[in-house]
């Protein structure tokens, strides 16, 4: 602009625009410091947990081990540092009975029934979600035509999508861990029942602290981001498919099937792990209806005991080791480790969805 | 005709055809449109859990009001309300021994400020330690009938709970078909009105140790005299001193109210509703009794979200502008997906950030000697409402930055170029054409920023502090450094230590209800300023 030889010359108000245009960029980059401040202060205490120097770089005890107990103590003037195991294989080889130590709760072993915990509410919980989320995609952007159903369909999901987590995690509570019935032999009488005959009642007394109670509560959370994001894909498959596919005298559904549903679907399952990032990040719906503060590794058999168990998750590991446990450099190492992991988990699916997304739109382009 | 023997064919097939579809349709569908119903199932799911997130919701809490109306009952009938007229008493004499004791520190530490030696200044107020003391002391007999009083209707309103539990005990036993039992649980209904009398018998003891109050009160209003304080501090002296005969004159008041208090006035219906919308007070597993008044929790969140907005609003507008109208399309290929990947870091290790590094850090800045007049500084708490604020400013920022870039994108090209060709500059254009025609975007972007940081838990829940106060809002913006709790952050931390159906229980959920109606709210509000944006550009 400045070339131009009509141009009104006015060094002043150049000044005053180059000016606030460097405030504004200094403000973008000031965001930007503060999100490298966190991910490297995360990461720089962090990594000394999980990472080390010698191969194979990884310190696989701590993701691999439960939680233990830390006992820190003065042997024979030296200061050892035990898990709880440790300690008493320690106390017995030594045939010492009291050694005067103090214990910190969870700074031993390692995270692993976290990750265990983790992987499946998030893998119970988004399959349930890109069920339902991917078939309200369809109806609403392939059988809609407008109307009151749609709109209010578009404005629950709308509303759905601004509800607190710690709303869906109090619904959870109400609905799934003290209300939903659950089938057993004897009519239980603190709460309503129902018979279903062959000698079995409905009791309306919850699932529990348990896995389902989990999913469902989490799928709920997810619905509106998988929904959006597979109205975004289904929307981006030309309409001249399905217009080929129907005048050649298919049914609307064949034509979704064989015409639409196959070219969206990638798209669907890649921008719905965003929606993945969102439920294995949330802490406060998980706190009420899954995740206990302990919990040892998935030993229940059986395909029901197996979702009638309650887990350990990150997340809450993460709050229980940064409230419950005083700070100090023995605690450190499982509260920076914890969420370092958890932080690469998530960024790293974060970051996965998004590579994929922009991959995926430079490889469909009609 | 010749060719009117072929015409009824095609009608034959057609006819079969339509009785062929109308074979497969069990339940008067064809399987095409039991597929279309299929998904239109699956798609009203998304109302039903609407639906029923409020009815559940509805259902645990709904309760609360009738047993907050019980408990406030209770608290009438056993006397509690009488002894609490006396304690309110007491109170505000304590906030004027207070202010005494606030006044000599000021005057005290004035003269040390002055050169004096901490003996000669100690020795020049020992007429206003006399005065403080016997101020303090005034109250003795009142106090010690107000415990007495205490405990007799706190074991009133015990011998009433246990009255209500073998009521209850007893219905869960004949449910359970153990009428025997039931019969053998004992069950005495706590007589009120005999209670009440021996506590209202007390009217007269307390008349009489309340004129001895006011007799020393006015004593030792009487020893602080001009000289019990240098010359530059008898204002306040007298200050204090009318504040003190102010509270005397409010004595009778007190007596007044206590003949007039009747335990069997009726609990009218809506207090239990006015005292969780507007109590002060949120105070559980008290002896005494328990207040659910979601007022300090309300402002607790506001304040949090006002502090975190403060921060958010410039920075993510900011960075929106910037992203969309001055960088290059270099940068703007990566600080977009940049900012956008924040809002990806999960909210607890954010809150752990604060616990671990922030807290201590901002304090740390706060106790610099060069920042010492920003009022509230130095922050006596590590954890506190500003942490908090800072935490999720961080977190707003995607949730703006993105909406409010999206606003300004759509803002139609021609009004830029308009501007341009009358000779605005860039700077120009932007302030006066681009953020006035997308400002109804920007607002429901700040107002949906707004919608997350409120219902945000675990970063103010971690580090908000979790004093259940108001805060003192006479330190002015000293009040943003101070610790508070939240609705979020309360639910979060109490839900886990509840008893199922007891009214604490049944009172987080009501705080549950507040926070999903104000995030409907929110959500109402940003999009009826979105559909007025659509009609002034159309």
């Amino acid at each position: 602009m400045n070339r131009n030889p009509f141009a009104h010359k006015s060094s002043g108000s150049q000044w005053v625009e180059r000016l606030v245009f460097g405030l504004f960029r200094a403000g973008t980059y000031l965001i930007l410091a503060c999100a490298l401040a966190v991910f490297a202060t995360i990461f720089w205490k962090g990594g000394g947990t999980v990472f080390q120097k010698a191969a194979p770089y990884v310190n696989w005890q701590f993701l691999s081990q439960s939680p233990e107990t830390l006992y820190v103590f003065q042997h024979e003037g030296i200061k050892m540092e035990l898990g709880d195991r440790e300690f008493r294989a320690f106390k017995k080889e030594r045939g010492l009975d009291a050694i005067k130590a103090d214990t910190y709760a969870h700074s031993a072993g390692g995270i692993w029934p976290c990750i265990q915990g983790t992987f499946w509410l998030v893998v119970g919980s988004m399959t349930i979600a890109l069920f339902l989320g991917v078939s309200s995609a369809v109806y609403l952007s392939e059988y809609s035509h407008g109307g009151q159903l749609v709109g209010l369909i578009r404005l629950a999901i709308l509303n759905l999508a601004g509800v607190p987590s710690i709303v869906f995690g109090l619904f959870g509570l109400g609905l799934f861990v003290h209300f939903m019935p659950v089938l057993a032999g004897v009519d239980d009488p603190s709460v309503p029942s129902l018979p279903v005959g062959f000698g079995y009642w409905l009791n309306f007394s919850g699932w529990g602290v348990c896995l389902a109670s989990g999913w469902f509560t989490l799928a709920l959370m997810a619905l509106p981001v998988v929904i959006a994001a597979s109205e975004e894909s289904l929307r981006a498959v030309p309409k001249g498919f399905r217009e080929a596919s129907l005048a050649l005298g298919a049914t609307q559904w064949q034509a979704i099937r064989t015409n639409v549903l196959p070219y969206a679907l990638p798209g669907m399952l890649t921008s719905s792990i965003l929606g993945v990032a969102r439920v294995a990040g949330e802490t406060a719906p998980v706190m009420f209806t899954a995740a206990y503060v302990m919990r040892d590794a998935g030993g229940s058999s059986g395909l029901f005991n197996f979702i009638g168990q309650g887990v350990m998750a990150l997340p809450y590991h993460i709050y229980v080791v940064s409230s419950k446990i005083p700070q100090n450099q023995y605690t450190e190492r499982v509260q920076y480790g914890t969420a370092l992991v958890f932080l690469i988990l998530v960024s790293g699916i974060a970051t996965t969805s998004i590579l994929l997304r922009t991959r995926m739109r430079k490889r469909y382009r009609w | 005709m010749p060719d009117s023997q072929s015409t009824p064919a095609p009608e034959r097939s057609v006819a079969l055809a339509i009785r062929k579809e109308k074979r497969f349709r069990p339940l008067g569908l064809t399987a095409d449109s039991a597929i279309r119903r299929f998904f239109q199932g699956n798609a009203a799911f998304a109302i039903l859990a609407l639906v029923l997130i409020m009815v559940f919701l509805l259902r645990e809490g709904a309760g609360f009001f009738g047993q907050n109306s019980r408990g406030i009952r209770v608290y009438r009938l056993a006397g509690l309300e009488y002894v609490d007229i006396i304690k309110g008493q007491l109170d505000r004499h304590a906030e004027l021994t207070r202010a005494a004791n606030a006044l000599r520190l000021k005057i005290y530490s004035d003269a040390l400020a002055k050169g004096a030696a901490p003996q000669a200044a100690t020795a020049a107020l020992a007429g206003f330690d006399a005065f403080a003391e016997a101020l303090g002391d005034a109250s003795e007999d009142v106090r010690s009938l107000a415990s007495d009083l205490t405990e007799q209707a706190a074991a009133v309103k015990q011998r009433e709970q246990i009255y209500q539990d073998s009521i209850e005990q007893k219905a869960m036993l004949i449910r359970a078909g153990k009428a025997g039992a039931a019969a053998a649980v004992s069950s005495v209904a706590v007589d009120f009105g005999r209670e009440i009398k021996a506590l209202s018998a007390s009217l007269p003891i307390y008349k009489d140790a309340n004129r001895l109050f006011a007799k020393k009160l006015n004593a030792s209003l009487a020893m602080a005299g001009p000289q019990s304080v240098p010359a530059a501090w008898t204002p306040q002296l007298s200050g204090l001193k009318a504040a003190a005969e102010r509270y005397a004159a409010t004595f009778p008041e007190v007596e007044a109210e206590l003949a007039a208090w009747r335990y069997d006035a009726p609990v009218p219906w809506y207090r239990s509703v006015t005292a969780f919308l507007f109590g002060r007070q949120w105070l559980t597993a008290s002896f005494w009794q328990d207040w659910y008044g979601i007022i300090p929790l309300f402002i607790g969140s506001l304040l949090v979200s006002l502090i975190a907005l403060l921060i958010a609003v410039p920075l993510g507008v900011v960075a929106a502008i910037y992203v969309s109208e001055v960088a290059g399309t270099g940068e703007k290929t990566w600080i977009k997906p940049a900012i956008e990947f924040i809002a990806a870091i999960p909210s607890v290790v954010l809150g752990f950030f604060g616990v671990a590094i922030l807290g201590q850090s901002l304090r740390a800045v706060s106790e610099t000697t060069w920042l010492a007049w920003v009022p509230g500084f130095p922050m006596s708490e590590r954890l506190n409402a500003f942490t908090a604020g800072c935490l999720l400013a961080f977190m707003a920022i995607p949730t703006i930055f993105s909406l409010a870039e999206d606003a300004l994108t759509n803002v139609p090209r021609h009004f830029k170029e308009a501007s341009f060709a009358l000779g605005a500059t860039r700077l120009q254009t932007i302030l006066r054409v681009l953020v006035p025609a997308s400002l109804s975007g920007l607002i429901s972007a700040i107002l949906l920023g707004f919608g997350r940081v409120i219902g945000e838990t675990m970063v103010v829940l971690l580090c908000a502090g979790n004093r259940i106060a108001i805060p003192d809002f006479t330190q002015g913006l000293g009040a943003f450094f101070q610790p508070v709790h939240t609705m979020t952050g309360i639910i979060a931390q109490e839900m886990g230590e509840v008893v199922p159906g007891s009214i604490h229980y049944r009172a987080l959920f009501m705080v549950g209800i507040v926070l999903f109606l104000l995030a409907l709210g929110i959500n109402y509000v940003a999009q009826r300023v979105v559909q007025r944006y659509r009609i002034s550009i159309g």
